[in-house]
């Protein structure tokens, strides 16, 4: 009897110890499933966070390859540098843009640096939608242009765009430049208003829907187009390559 | 997550909690992309008239850096401690978060004000971010009416 009682009590512990250990084994299943969980979940929110911020940068970034459709220098056009310089560097851009603006800076710093080893073409493309003078601009620049000061309204206008970008009445502005330039405001006047100073815009608008432009500033160099450098020291280097 | 969603403690309203957790969210997207905007150098894709004025203004950065930065951060900020709520469960967390969107809602109605009257144009990206934070900073004040 004694060792049946025995052998029953053994069991008995045994089977306590057994729950026990499963118990513990349960429990700490459990307890892997929840950190694995909380692991999942940090990983979802950081890789999710990341992947957004990748996806906004690349919609930002629509540069998408191309080629002007014709890469040559027409006689209307306005150049820096030399005409027949084996580089020649096309810029499509738009006087009330703020980017153009900044890139105007760099530019000059371009067309100062290389001088007569390339050529540096501006072509309008004035945004009309979304910029309310940015062709009026234009045609301002090109009446300067009629009396030879082209790239001095250029830099007039970028340097003041903040100035008359939004104003009602960014005539007035543009006739004080002109005034400041010394331009024959009466003729200069007329030429605003002029067929010809319409047409040359809107040809080299026309001549940038072509080449597939779909915003400013765009620059082609021997009609590539060009990934918007970010610096000047990029613009340099990409320059140098293509002088190579 | 659906988990960890429906096992939220019962003192925080679960829907409330949701609209916090994706509101943010998108509060981040819209304010990261146009910071990547800025750092790009491109000007963003604007469906009204006014985003160039409002995003080249003076009042686009503070020091240099871009407010749609510090607005991306700041919503990132909202949503980790929102996801920091749903992990350990501790209230602290999610009455932070509620406190972060009402200071957010009055920076955001400041920042509409002088878009409005001081640069009279209006950006469409900053005008969503308004209103995101409007809704959170009402779901914000039921959250702690509930709670209290």
């Amino acid at each position: 009897m004694d060792i049946q009682d025995n052998l029953n009590k053994l069991t008995k512990k045994e089977r306590r110890a057994m729950r026990k250990t499963e118990k513990i084994d349960e429990q700490k299943q459990r307890q892997r499933k929840r950190l694995l969980k909380r692991i999942a979940l940090w990983v979802v929110v950081i890789t999710g966070i990341a992947a957004a911020v990748f996806i906004m940068f690349k919609l930002v970034d629509d540069y998408s390859p191309g080629q002007l459709s014709d890469n040559s220098i027409s006689d209307s056009d306005w150049v820096k540098g030399d005409r027949g310089a084996k580089v020649v560097l096309i810029e499509y851009s738009d006087f009330q843009c703020p980017a153009c603006a900044n890139y105007a800076l760099i530019t000059k710093q371009v067309v100062h640096e290389f001088g007569d080893k390339i050529a540096f073409v501006y072509r309008h493309f004035p945004l009309k939608q979304n910029h309310l003078n940015a062709e009026s601009a234009a045609w301002v620049a090109e009446a300067a242009g009629k009396q030879n000061k082209f790239w001095e309204m250029h830099d007039m206008l970028f340097e003041n765009q903040k100035e008359w970008e939004n104003s009602g009445n960014a005539e007035e502005y543009f006739k004080e430049y002109a005034q400041a330039l010394n331009l024959n405001i009466e003729q200069f006047e007329k030429d605003i208003n002029s067929e010809e100073v319409k047409n040359k815009v809107e040809n080299d608008f026309q001549s940038g829907l072509r080449s597939g432009i779909n915003s400013t500033p765009t620059f082609f160099l021997n009609g590539e187009k060009l990934r918007n450098p970010k610096s000047y020291d990029e613009f340099r280097d990409i320059i140098n390559q293509a002088l190579r | 997550m659906t988990n960890l969603e429906t096992s939220l403690t019962k003192h925080f309203d679960k829907r409330l909690v949701a609209a916090f957790l994706i509101l943010s969210f998108i509060g981040f997207l819209d304010a990261a992309y146009l910071a990547s905007a800025h750092y790009a150098g491109l000007s963003v894709k604007c469906f009204i008239n006014g985003c160039e004025a409002v995003l080249t203004s003076q009042y686009a950065a503070i020091a240099g850096i871009p407010v749609a930065l510090l607005g991306a951060i700041y919503y990132l900020i909202i949503f980790i401690f929102i996801i920091a709520y749903l992990d350990f469960k501790k209230e602290f967390f999610m009455n932070f978060a509620v406190r972060l969107a009402i200071v957010g809602f009055i920076v955001s109605l400041l920042l509409m004000s002088i878009q409005i009257f001081i640069i009279k144009a209006l950006c469409l990206y900053c005008f969503v971010s308004f209103i995101i934070f409007t809704i959170l900073f009402v779901s914000g004040l039921f959250i702690l009416n509930k709670n209290k």
